[in-house]
């Protein structure tokens, strides 16, 4: 009993690492293969200025990402408020400005977007609502007030200095990207070393054993979508920085790009398992192919036929893979 | 008994094994049209197993099943159907927000491929319904009726399919007596028309007075078959646990010190109310009854994960208020779920993650989890509790049944509570990890804590519990000593009959 019960585990890990193995290198070797042809086949791919641009553009979404990697891994399938959070952060933050001052502006205007996320959270989190609901309809309502607050009108910014920073570089790397790379560590050290990161995999990957194992499962759910709002109130108010104007819907889209690298990066949308750095390599490769299409030419329509394969692939392949992994 | 012509039902040599276990070994089965055949057993004899094979559901791994004489194969619920075999589970299984009628005809709809004969639903629901002598209007939404009328429509919805063959699975346990008496009118109706019916009941009483044969199952096995005449409940109770009762679950002798947990007249307002008990210091408290008597509600309300509405549940003394898990783990009550694989596992997470899951801010220092410490603890209990593979980073739904249980318990042992609720804690394990388990219990009372140990199997309760409470319909026996204990008397008080 005691020998047959082991071979049968070791057949079941050798597989598992097997496919553990494939899905992280997969991606490595996906990005490779999309820089390799991108340096072939437009001279324009591997210089150092586009490099850079995809670099700083991919950094704005990238903070977000982070923050729908919590969501996803907590088992609460997606942030739709986003771009609601996003105007929040970059209208605040640059019609606060000729009020209170550039820093104090961003910050409230960072606070706010939190609040969004606890109010989402505790619709999720506390009252039990469908996350595509409730995020879909507090971010409706965020929008809204935020808009009515600036008169529905673009907001434009007033403060050199901030924009300065915004848009200006250290050692050569744009700030934009050394913010993302702060939070895209930070996250990543939360998700995977600290205690709050611990239980939001445990809550996601078997809400009831979580709850039953003292963990505060409510809370844990709720601070998922509390993490990735004041994520986007970063990234809005960078992008309003860099910007220098602000329209209401200038946060749309990013809710569907985050949501894509996260799930192309592998993250489950089941819950219960994935990194920051997976998130982030699926951004880097949905990014780095956006851009080869885009130096290539590629129609707009195709470009999003592309990227709605590689979601449905790689949603479809987390499905296969818990088949055969959990069941 | 050879085939007779008016066999309803014959089923002969079922087996039916999964792996591990052995559900079903060799049962022999036959019920005649225009009779009422119940079947009893304890929890786990292979009752509903049986059924599910009658209603095919499951394959059995042998054996030959005849329906009306001619021998059949059913590979799914709707070949049962169509040979005239109906079932009508213990749990309502109806749609709440549709009508009465189109609950009864549900799947059988008039006007298939057409337009839905609306009018013509109704009326023959209607009829089915007064046949029955229910007083439902059949254009009520199901949803607005009590659980016993909604019982009585599960019933009707079997009726209408014009069956050869009902099987009730404890029909009468949501019913008070009066409903009973009706759907006993309703039976003896449906066997005046040549309907073979089949009756699963804890409740021998009932099966002394509706039925005419009665089965007995125990541990898969068909033990006998008997005409109702002649036979008393206390008779069938000996059938049904009529084994030896060895001493395979040997208790080490503990210390019993004071009382460490105490629970009076508690209730949630729903499943139990006026529960008492107290478990002492090195004591095992056996808390048995059959399912759904309340014991695991019992659990699950002390732990915080469901609300008590009345009672009071003290520690050591003090009383204590848990509205959560980490409460109680503050106050140090610890819980192993019932069901492993729902409650008790984090199946991605490795053996040591699942571990350190209860206390993992005591692992912590400005919120990053000591890597040294959630190693080392994993590796206390791995190696105490010998679990197999001996390896803390393997992905813990990958180990055996019972290797994962040693881990769930290892669990809460991390939090060093004073007392364990142990919730079926060797359902579906091995013969040797289940001796494994026991014999970490022991250990566990020989260190002075308190466990109290929620089991079906009165094998185990009897070998391993110093003092047993049974539970039946949401309330509590006095404590019976050690003395007192016999499998008849636990099954008497856990039946509600009083056995000779």
């Amino acid at each position: 009993m005691e020998i047959s019960g082991v071979n049968r585990n070791d057949r079941f890990t050798r597989g598992s690492r097997l496919v553990d193995m494939l899905s992280k290198a997969g991606l490595v070797l996906a990005i490779l293969a999309v820089v390799l042809y991108g340096s072939f086949a437009s001279p324009a791919f591997f210089t150092a200025g586009n490099l850079l641009n995809v670099l700083t553009s991919m950094s704005i979404v990238g903070i977000v990402v982070v923050g729908m990697t919590f969501v996803l891994v907590v088992g609460g399938l997606a942030d739709l408020s986003v771009p609601a959070t996003i105007a929040c952060g970059a209208i605040l933050s640059l019609g606060l400005q000729p009020l209170i001052g550039p820093v104090p502006a961003f910050a409230l205007a960072v606070a706010l977007a939190g609040l969004i996320g606890l109010l989402n959270g505790v619709l999720v989190g506390y009252v039990g609502i469908n996350p595509i609901i409730a995020t879909l309809g507090v971010g409706t309502i965020g929008l809204g007030i935020v808009q009515a607050a600036v008169g529905g009108v673009i907001v434009y910014g007033s403060n050199t200095a901030s924009a300065e920073f915004a848009k200006g570089r250290l050692l050569g790397i744009p700030v934009v990207v050394l913010i993302f790379l702060a939070i895209a560590l930070i996250g990543h050290f939360v998700l995977s070393r600290s205690f709050w990161g611990r239980w939001t995999l445990a809550t996601g990957g078997n809400y009831s054993a979580a709850e039953a194992s003292a963990v505060p499962v409510k809370a844990v759910k709720a601070g998922a979508f509390v993490i990735t709002a004041l994520a986007s109130g970063i990234s809005g108010g960078l992008l309003g920085l860099t910007l220098q104007s602000a329209r209401p819907l200038i946060g749309s889209g990013y809710e569907f790009s985050a949501i894509t690298a996260v799930v192309v990066g592998g993250v489950s949308i089941i819950g219960g398992f994935g990194s920051v750095p997976r998130a982030v390599a699926g951004l880097v490769f949905v990014q780095l192919l956006t851009n080869v299409m885009v130096l290539q030419g590629v129609r707009t329509p195709v470009q999003g036929f592309v990227l709605g394969i590689l979601i449905v692939g790689a949603v479809g392949m987390d499905a296969a893979l818990r088949k055969r992994g959990v069941a | 008994m050879t085939v007779v012509a008016d066999c309803a039902l014959d089923m002969r040599g079922i087996s039916k094994t999964f792996p591990g276990v052995k559900a079903l070994s060799n049962v022999n089965f036959a019920v005649k049209f225009g009779t009422v055949h119940a079947v009893v057993g304890e929890n786990g004899a292979g009752k509903s197993t049986l059924m599910k094979v009658l209603n095919g559901s499951y394959a059995p791994t042998s054996g030959t099943i005849k329906v009306g004489g001619n021998e059949v194969r059913m590979r799914k619920p709707a070949d049962a159907q169509a040979l005239g075999i109906r079932m009508v589970h213990q749990e309502i299984n109806l749609v709440p927000d549709l009508t009465v009628a189109e609950n009864v005809y549900l799947g059988r709809m008039p006007g298939k491929w057409t337009w839905l004969r609306k009018g013509e639903m109704i009326r023959k629901a209607a009829a089915v319904l007064k046949e029955l002598g229910a007083a439902i209007n059949p254009r009520e939404r199901l949803g607005n009726l009590s659980i016993s009328q909604q019982q009585l429509v599960e019933i009707a919805k079997a009726y209408a399919a014009q069956p050869r063959i009902i099987v009730l699975d404890e029909p009468t346990s949501s019913l008070s007596e009066h409903e009973t008496a009706a759907l006993f009118r309703i039976l003896r109706k449906m066997r005046g028309e040549g309907i073979a019916i089949i009756y699963i009941s804890h409740r021998l009483k009932e099966v002394l007075e509706i039925a005419d044969e009665v089965t007995v199952l125990r541990e898969g096995s068909m033990i006998e078959t008997r005409p109702i005449e002649g036979i008393t409940a206390a008779e069938m109770i000996r059938l049904m646990v009529g084994r030896e009762v060895s001493n395979v679950f040997p208790k080490s002798p503990a210390e019993i010190g004071a009382s460490v947990l105490r629970v009076e007249r508690i209730g949630d307002g729903a499943s139990f109310r006026d529960v008492s008990f107290d478990v002492r210091a090195g004591e095992i408290l056996g808390l048995t009854g059959l399912v759904g008597a309340g014991r695991t509600e019992v659990a699950r309300a002390v732990f915080g994960l469901s609300r008590l509405v009345e009672g009071s549940v003290s520690v050591n003394g003090r009383k204590v208020v848990i509205n959560s898990p980490s409460e109680a783990v503050r106050a140090g009550i610890a819980y192993v779920p019932e069901d492993r694989k729902g409650d008790g596992i984090v199946p991605g997470m490795s053996v040591r993650e699942n571990i350190s899951l209860p206390i993992l801010r005591r692992l912590t220092s400005f919120g990053r989890i000591r890597r040294s410490a959630d190693r080392s603890l994993s590796a206390i209990y791995v190696k105490q509790f010998s679990i197999s593979p001996p390896d803390g980073e393997r992905r813990i739904n990958l180990l055996s049944g019972g290797n994962q249980q040693k881990a769930v318990i290892a669990k809460w042992l991390a939090a060093k509570p004073a007392v364990l609720i142990l919730d079926e804690p060797t359902r579906g394990v091995d013969v040797g990890a289940k001796a494994e388990i026991h014999h970490i219990i022991g250990q566990l009372v020989a260190d002075g804590m308190a466990v109290v140990m929620i089991s079906s199997e009165l094998p185990e309760i009897l070998g391993v519990c110093d003092r047993v409470v049974v539970m039946r319909d949401g309330r509590a026996s006095a404590p019976l000593t050690r003395a007192e204990l016999s499998e008849e008397r636990i099954m008497a008080l856990a039946t509600g009959e009083e056995a000779a």
